[in-house]
């Protein structure tokens, strides 16, 4: 502790006007008391303000200086009968280091503190002395302290302000907190968590997300993430309690800092809340989802100021996911049908074309959003569900099986009816076409969840989080990327005039585009597996063979004027449909997990499996996973089975479990849910000695995985071994 | 650009967590070196109350409690009955970090008289406790169990006459533990200096 080095540059303080004051100097900081204004008046209050200006990297700290610190302290020297107010704190920032976390300011800080002169106070200049400490730190940590002076004049009259000064006051009272009467707070415990729940006039407006500084030190796990969710005219912070908070805790106070400006309140991002504490608040179906914010997240400040400021990176995001969508096995032979029938009309009428095209999009686009509105509508009915949700439906898989197994059969040539054998006959009727092709945007729609929800679920998903108009969006912008290509098409035929001229070429590319479509149908036979069991399998292969029955019957007797057709066509249709129908009581057994050789020796998971192993200080890696997810079987082939991930677990004793998602399982949804997630693949670390597991992304590498197993030592070799007593 | 949405989601999430030691819990074990490079296992004391002290002589809330002799004293003050156990957690990479010779020389100076001073370099056992400060105090009773987590006292600052007036936690909590009375003031939040965790 040595002694601020105090440079009182003589010739300058001689020169300064009443208001100004000398700068003291110390290593770290330069500090200095302003006045607001040009003089005080006799019994009125004038603000002077504490500047400190920080070397760069270097902070102080707030009123609650977080896991560390110290307030910086004011003992003020003021001639008699003069009273100094307490500090008026600008809103922090978080300042994360490792796993801890402060709250502080960086570069500069202007405290301000209102002194009032006595009602009798003599005009012409009086001493006030402030005798200052603060903590300044970077990784380490300096107390220093400096005695600053200020002469302020005393007159009467009306006090303009200090022009030399200004934009630091400015400056200082945006950051000052808005005590605003219209909002109304409260706050409620649940277990080792704290809701607090703000809720503004009707259309006052919030703040989409938030983070709260708590005044007291000992409430709110200052470093763990805080998750802030709007729902209309309310905003809710989700914050972890500490172990030590008060039992007893009545009000929850302190400082909300919205992401932005908050709305309403001019410029000023902050509001001062005192909210009382009383019975449990829910988090908002929607906040289930996650939006991780706030935060402090052991760490980097704004997680929210990712999701906010990227809704447009979110939207182009989805937009070249849905062009991407065009190609996917899925997709693309519809889609391919559809272009077909647009070579047909390339040398016809540009407008119907146009509107073709037009109607097409409008079914596209329509599709998601129905799809996507519904999912929003069953999630705030309180419906656990993430994006994929329909997948874990075995009757919406089989439903899929049977669709793509009659498209095949369709383009494969076993019978010629259908919507897109309708578009590529030049006799229809104008209406009937763009019907045919609303349907045929309805259908490339529901054709392509399949290929969506595994390759996107994850980041559609994260997007549910948010609001319900940017979820639309999101969706919307995913529905126009796949709509883009055939609407081009359509208002541009000459492209489709680059296109070899239609002939036999086009009945042969029709019939090789059934071939992925028998391919999607595989694989979703194996999803249906993976959920029901074999005896489910079968069934729907069965099915698809009477289906079969149905379509060949339809296809050889096409110009047949018997009943008989019809009948037969319906009755195995709907023979097919029974036989194919999974039974709702079936479920493959869980835990039926086979190791083979050269692969993980996975184990079924459960959340007192994890506690257990995580008690007895295993680490432990927690493999999110469903059979219709296929990034996550890519994960698990290319990556975790791979032999260096093997020979690295088993060296450290890590225990691989898997937690399977492909029917709906209320424990893993909740699981996910306390790590922020709903989508699919996530992959959890739990490393001994760290109550939260380490989240990898959700497109593993080997060397990524490896870098993180790699910060364990070798079971055999450990050193510092942790493990409860 | 989702997947960088994604990504940053999961770093904010996998950073490093602390693990945590309440009040009540059984004590984590652990085995470390000391400055000697002798290893040092909690369980070398079971049937001993134990007291651990966060520490770290760069950082002035502890030099406010060895300048002002604050520490020593407690260190020195129940003798026997209780095993005092000085724990650094400062990473190989901090200004902060001391090697062996020098930091012998510093507790010599200071005249501490810890039982041992165990070198916690990684930071586990730092993590499993959830020490955040130096100081940061624990107290294990002889069963195991920990019966004390917080700050030194209730002063928090770096000023070193606050140490008089200031109502020590810890002195408080070992008097009640020796009158064979429950802790009444349990846990508490520590202050100081952030560890300078790897």
């Amino acid at each position: 502790m040595k002694p601020p080095r105090v440079l009182l540059a003589l010739a300058f303080a001689l020169a300064l006007p009443a208001f100004a004051a000398p700068v003291v100097k110390t290593e770290h900081v330069e500090a200095q008391l302003l006045g607001e204004r040009t003089h005080a008046q006799p019994g009125k209050p004038v603000t002077v303000g504490l500047r400190l200006q920080m070397i760069p990297h270097w902070h102080t700290y707030w009123r609650n200086p977080g896991d560390s610190g110290l307030p910086t302290r004011i003992k003020w020297t003021l001639p008699a009968g003069w009273t100094a107010g307490a500090i008026q704190w600008p809103h922090p920032q978080n300042l994360p280091i490792g796993p801890l976390n402060n709250f502080g300011y960086e570069d500069e800080v202007v405290l301000l503190t209102e002194l009032t002169p006595p009602a009798d106070a003599k005009p012409g200049t009086v001493p006030v002395q402030a005798a200052a400490n603060w903590l300044v730190c970077k990784e380490v940590c300096i107390p220093e302290e400096g005695v600053l002076d200020l002469t302020l004049k005393v007159a009467a009259g009306d006090a303009g302000p200090n022009e030399r000064w200004k934009p630091s006051f400015e400056r200082a009272r945006i950051m000052l907190p808005v005590k605003d009467a219209s909002l109304k707070s409260d706050a409620g415990i649940t277990g080792r968590n704290i809701v607090l729940r703000v809720a503004a006039p009707a259309g006052a407006g919030l703040p989409a997300s938030a983070t709260f500084f708590p005044d007291r030190d000992n409430v709110v796990e200052h470093a763990a993430p805080q998750r802030a969710v709007r729902v209309g005219d309310t905003l809710l912070v989700e914050m972890k309690l500490q172990d030590s908070a008060p039992k007893d805790l009545a009000t929850l106070d302190g400082v909300l800092v919205a992401k932005g400006a908050w709305p309403g309140a001019g410029d000023r991002r902050a509001v001062e809340l005192s909210a009382k504490v009383g019975s449990p608040i829910a988090m908002a179906a929607a906040g289930s989802a996650g939006g991780s914010s706030g935060g402090a997240a052991s760490g980097r400040p704004g997680s929210s100021a990712e999701v906010d400021g990227s809704l447009g990176a979110a939207l182009l995001f989805a937009f070249l996911g849905g062009l991407l969508l065009n190609l996917m096995p899925c997709v693309f032979p519809v889609l391919g049908i559809k272009v077909m029938g647009f070579v047909e009309h390339a040398h016809g009428e540009p407008g119907a074309l146009r509107t073709q095209g037009l109607v097409f999009s409008v079914g596209v686009l329509v599709s998601f959003l129905v799809l996507a509105g519904l999912m929003l509508a069953l999630r705030a009915g309180g419906t656990q569900l993430g994006w994929g949700f329909q997948l874990q439906s075995p009757a919406f898989v089989t439903i899929l099986a049977v669709l793509f197994f009659v498209l095949a059969l369709n383009l494969v040539g076993v019978f010629e009816w259908g919507l897109f054998a309708q578009s590529m006959t030049s006799d229809v009727s104008a209406k009937g076409r763009n019907a045919d092709a609303f349907l045929a945007g309805v259908l490339a729609t529901v054709v392509a969840t399949p290929c969506t929800a595994p390759f996107m679920g994850a980041a559609v998903g994260f997007t549910l989080a948010q609001p319900a108009a940017v979820s639309l969006a999101v969706f919307a912008a995913l529905g126009v990327g796949m709509a883009l290509p055939v609407l081009l098409l359509s208002f541009f035929p000459a492209l489709l005039r680059k296109l070899p001229k239609p002939g036999a070429w086009m009945e042969t590319f029709k019939q090789v585009m059934a071939f992925p479509l028998f391919a999607t149908v595989a694989w979703l036979a194996w999803v249906l597996g993976a959920q029901s069991g074999n005896d489910a399998i079968l069934g729907l292969l069965l099915g698809l063979v009477v289906f079969a029955v149905a379509a060949w019957t339809y296809g050889r007797w096409a110009h047949s004027e018997s009943v008989m057709r019809p009948v037969i066509v319906v009755l195995f249709a709907v023979l097919g449909l029974y036989v194919a129908w999974p039974d709702a009581s079936a479920r493959a057994t869980p835990g039926a997990l086979v190791t083979k050789a050269g692969e993980l020796p996975w184990q079924a998971w459960s959340p007192e499996k994890v506690a257990e192993l995580t008690a007895a200080g295993k680490p432990v890696f927690v493999d999110y996973t469903a059979a219709w997810c296929v990034t996550c079987q890519v994960n698990k082939r290319v990556v975790l089975n791979s032999s260096a991930i093997v020979e690295a677990f088993a060296l450290r004793g890590i225990v691989p479990l898997k937690a399977d998602w492909t029917n709906n399982d209320p424990r893993i949804t909740e699981s996910l849910k306390a790590l922020g997630r709903n989508a699919i693949p996530v992959y959890a670390l739990y490393l001994p000695g760290e109550a939260q597991p380490r989240l990898l992304p959700e497109v593993l590498t080997s060397s990524l995985v490896l870098a993180q197993v790699e910060q364990l030592p070798a079971s055999a070799a450990s050193k510092t071994a942790v493990t409860q007593r | 650009m989702k997947k960088v949405l994604m990504l940053a989601v999961a770093s904010v999430f996998s950073a490093a967590a602390l693990a945590n030691a309440p009040a009540g819990s059984p004590a984590p074990a652990f085995t470390v070196t000391d400055l000697s490079g002798k290893s040092v296992n909690l369980a070398d004391y079971k049937g001993k109350t134990v007291v651990l002290e966060w520490i770290n002589f760069g950082c002035p809330f502890v030099q406010k409690h060895y300048k002002s002799g604050n520490m020593q004293s407690l260190q020195k003050k129940y003798g026997n009955d209780v095993v005092w156990l000085a724990v650094n957690s400062t990473n190989k990479g901090s200004s902060d970090w001391t090697d062996a010779p020098k930091l012998t020389k510093e507790l010599k100076d200071f005249g501490a008289a810890p039982a041992n001073y165990l070198v916690d370099e990684p930071g586990t056992v730092g993590r499993a406790y959830g020490a955040k400060t130096t100081p940061h105090m624990y107290i294990i009773d002889p069963s195991g169990k920990v019966v004390y987590n917080g700050a030194i006292d209730d002063k928090r600052s770096t000023d070193l006459a606050d140490v008089k007036t200031a109502k020590n936690y810890v002195v408080a909590a070992l008097d009640e533990l020796k009158a064979g009375k429950p802790v009444s003031t349990a846990s508490t939040t520590p202050y100081g200096c952030t560890i300078k965790y790897k």
